[in-house]
């Protein structure tokens, strides 16, 4: 049996997905992208390969999505990200789509169209980048920021829309003694806020990207805005598994 | 989009009218430097909506900082110039034709020194409209101080929903109390006969202007927005002299000969958007090969409409330009917006909308008022908001907006 591969070739990670033949997703991998973006997603291709016969060409979307030297057939990722989470969840949904650059809102219709899109402001609030740029001034590393979060006792607010300024409104609060798990869950908490504020959102919510699944008391913030709402297994994986699937 | 069997696409067929535009645009610019160099006639600078009737009508050669700003942003310029304006205290928040204008003359570089200048044309008087924004008294002031000549301003209300008799005639009266200062400057006296020439002729020219425009209602659009942004130049810098009729007379031939041909300003025109906002001057020739990969056509815009000053009246010169300048879109009421944009959306058969978020300039972003959201729940019309800007590079994310757009015409087909 050949398999295909759908890879997201996005701006800090790529994913891969490995899909048979009856369109069921068999195996992901993820790599740090770097600066060639060919270079990580053969690192995918040859992981996958060890075990499988692939199918060319490959399925591609994201930044780097035609990019690749090999056969491949390019997506839009907000295209395949629908296609995925409808295929999953068959009813009309929001998207909200949290990545290392973009975070993205989708509104899909009950034909599993995209009925409306947007991305966030060119900055990197609200996303995965902020996460890594505070962690970066605080000398934690993202791992440990989950942790941090769940012994969080007051709800601090981060008011900054530039990641430079909240760090300084960080500052700030060391200075004045707030706890690191306060200060964590105030970062959490300003992704979600630069989320909501994307549109309004009045259906069932289904979070996405990498950040959701490396921070799942993002998640659990989330919860307290939206009852109805899944983070599915593999959500980091949707768009390149959408892409596969987009091409069938 | 793939890497195997590419497809052979179609090139766009670029419009023969450039040479004429070009020519057009070259002798409009060498009628300034004759200005500048001999002194034969005076210099005044005007905002693009402003009175520029009344200063031809008065023999003044007459120059357009905006025009200016959009030179440097379409040159790829602008991000060289706005930090030094900054530099000097202007916010980078604020209108970029203005923070590059400013940069560039504060270093003392202008697209004009390819055509012979030294500078930008010194003025002998400054003449502004705050119809469409308060920044352009802001920017006018600086040469006015820099060069030591008076400066004018006509103060429109922002939002108006009714063009009432109040709103005309104190624009009007506003027109008429430059006449006296203008006088002082001008080598000759007002002359109404004079006045009403030139504005009969600015209408006949935005007439001509907005039939060339209309012209993209036809299927496939024989022209596009890209297109109209560069054409657009005689109606913005020549308005109220015959010059600018001549030009739309070629440009409109053209395009009624390519109706009859059925040749399309993009080649396998399948989506129709309408363009809300102003160019991203920086990125005219990328993104019209972009929508024409993309198989669509930019057909009408908020920008390009917004010069058709067709209640231009001779007979009744002040308060016809009163209520030409003050209908202008960027200076109606919310309500007014709306109805204006639904009507070219559905004149215009368009299939999506796209809102140009411009960093600094609001005003030109109705977006940020929530229009998107109010047109859309009555025209059912989709649409996708781009962040950028006018002129500054640095409000804009290439990759982000592709990929917006690409998902864009996408969700336009269908997905």
């Amino acid at each position: 049996m050949k398999y295909k591969i759908g890879i997201d070739l996005g701006s800090s990670y790529t994913k891969g997905a490995l899909v048979d033949e009856n369109n069921k997703l068999i195996e992901v991998r993820c790599v740090k992208t770097g600066y060639d973006f060919n270079r990580a997603a053969n690192k995918i291709i040859d992981e996958f390969k060890v075990n499988y016969e692939i199918q060319d060409p490959v399925f591609t979307c994201g930044y780097g999505r035609d990019q690749l030297k090999i056969p491949f057939i390019s997506n839009s990722e907000i295209i395949a990200l629908s296609k995925a989470v409808f295929d999953l969840y068959k009813r009309k949904c929001s998207v909200v789509d949290i990545g290392g650059q973009d975070t993205k809102y989708i509104k899909i219709n009950d034909q599993g169209q995209v009925d409306k899109f947007k991305m966030n402001r060119k900055c990197a609030a609200g996303t995965g980048s902020f996460i890594e740029e505070i962690a970066y001034r605080l000398d934690i590393s993202t791992e440990e920021f989950n942790d941090f979060a769940k012994q969080a006792t007051e709800e601090v607010k981060i008011n900054s829309f530039c990641t430079v300024f909240a760090i300084s409104e960080i500052i700030g609060m060391i200075k004045n003694g707030t706890s690191l798990p306060n200060i964590i869950i105030g970062i959490y908490n300003s992704i979600v806020s630069r989320c909501v504020e994307m549109s309004p959102i009045e259906d069932f919510l289904v979070l996405s990207g990498g950040v959701p699944p490396r921070h799942p008391m993002i998640v659990e913030q989330f919860k307290k805005i939206f009852h109805n709402l899944e983070n599915p297994e593999n959500s980091q994986f949707l768009a390149a598994y959408g892409c596969v699937l987009l091409n069938n | 989009m793939s890497n195997q069997n590419m497809q052979t696409r179609e090139e766009i067929i670029k419009l023969q009218s450039v040479q004429a535009l070009r020519q057009t645009m070259d002798d409009y610019f060498s009628r300034l430097k004759d200005a500048t160099e001999t002194g034969r006639k005076k210099i005044a600078w005007c905002t693009s909506v402003g009175p520029a009737e009344l200063l031809y009508s008065m023999g003044f050669e007459v120059y357009f900082p905006e025009n200016h700003g959009a030179m440097l942003g379409a040159g790829k310029n602008a991000d060289k110039y706005i930090p030094t304006a900054v530099a000097h205290g202007y916010s980078p928040e604020i209108c970029s034709y203005l923070t590059s204008d400013i940069g560039a003359f504060i270093q003392n570089e202008t697209p004009l020194q390819k055509m012979g200048f030294k500078s930008v044309p010194k003025p002998d008087i400054l003449v502004y409209n705050t119809n469409q924004c308060r920044e352009v008294g802001d920017w006018f002031s600086f040469y006015a101080k820099h060069f030591n000549v008076p400066v004018l301003g006509i103060y429109t209300p922002l939002g108006i929903n009714e063009l009432s008799a109040v709103v005309i005639d104190n624009i009007s009266k506003q027109l008429q109390a430059l006449v006296p200062e203008l006088e002082k400057i001008a080598d000759q006296k007002f002359d109404i006969d004079k006045f009403r020439e030139a504005v009969n002729l600015s209408h006949d020219g935005c007439v001509l202007w907005r039939e060339v425009l209309e012209t993209a209602m036809h299927k496939p659009a024989p022209i596009n927005f890209f297109d109209a942004a560069i054409h657009m130049g005689p109606i913005v810098v020549m308005r109220g002299t015959q010059y600018a009729i001549d030009y739309y007379k070629i440009l409109k031939d053209e395009l009624e000969n390519r109706i009859e041909n059925h040749i399309g300003a993009v080649p396998q025109e399948k989506h129709r958007i309408y363009w809300e906002g102003m160019p991203l001057w920086f990125k005219l020739s990328s993104m019209a090969k972009l929508f024409a990969k993309l198989d669509s056509c930019i057909v009408a815009s908020t920008y390009c409409n917004s010069w058709v000053f067709d209640d231009l009246d001779g007979n009744d010169p002040f308060n016809s330009s009163a209520l030409a300048y003050s209908k202008l879109f960027i200076v109606r009421s919310a309500d007014a917006k709306q109805e204006v944009l639904e009507q070219l959306m559905s004149d215009f058969s368009v299939d999506g909308i796209i809102y140009h978020e411009a960093k600094t300039c609001p005003r030109n972003s109705n977006n940020c008022f929530g229009m998107q959201s109010r047109a859309n729940s009555n025209n059912k019309i989709p649409y996708l908001e781009l962040n950028g800007d006018l002129n500054d590079p640095r409000c804009y994310s290439e990759e982000q907006s592709v990929i917006a757009i690409e998902t864009f015409i996408q969700q336009l087909a269908g997905n």
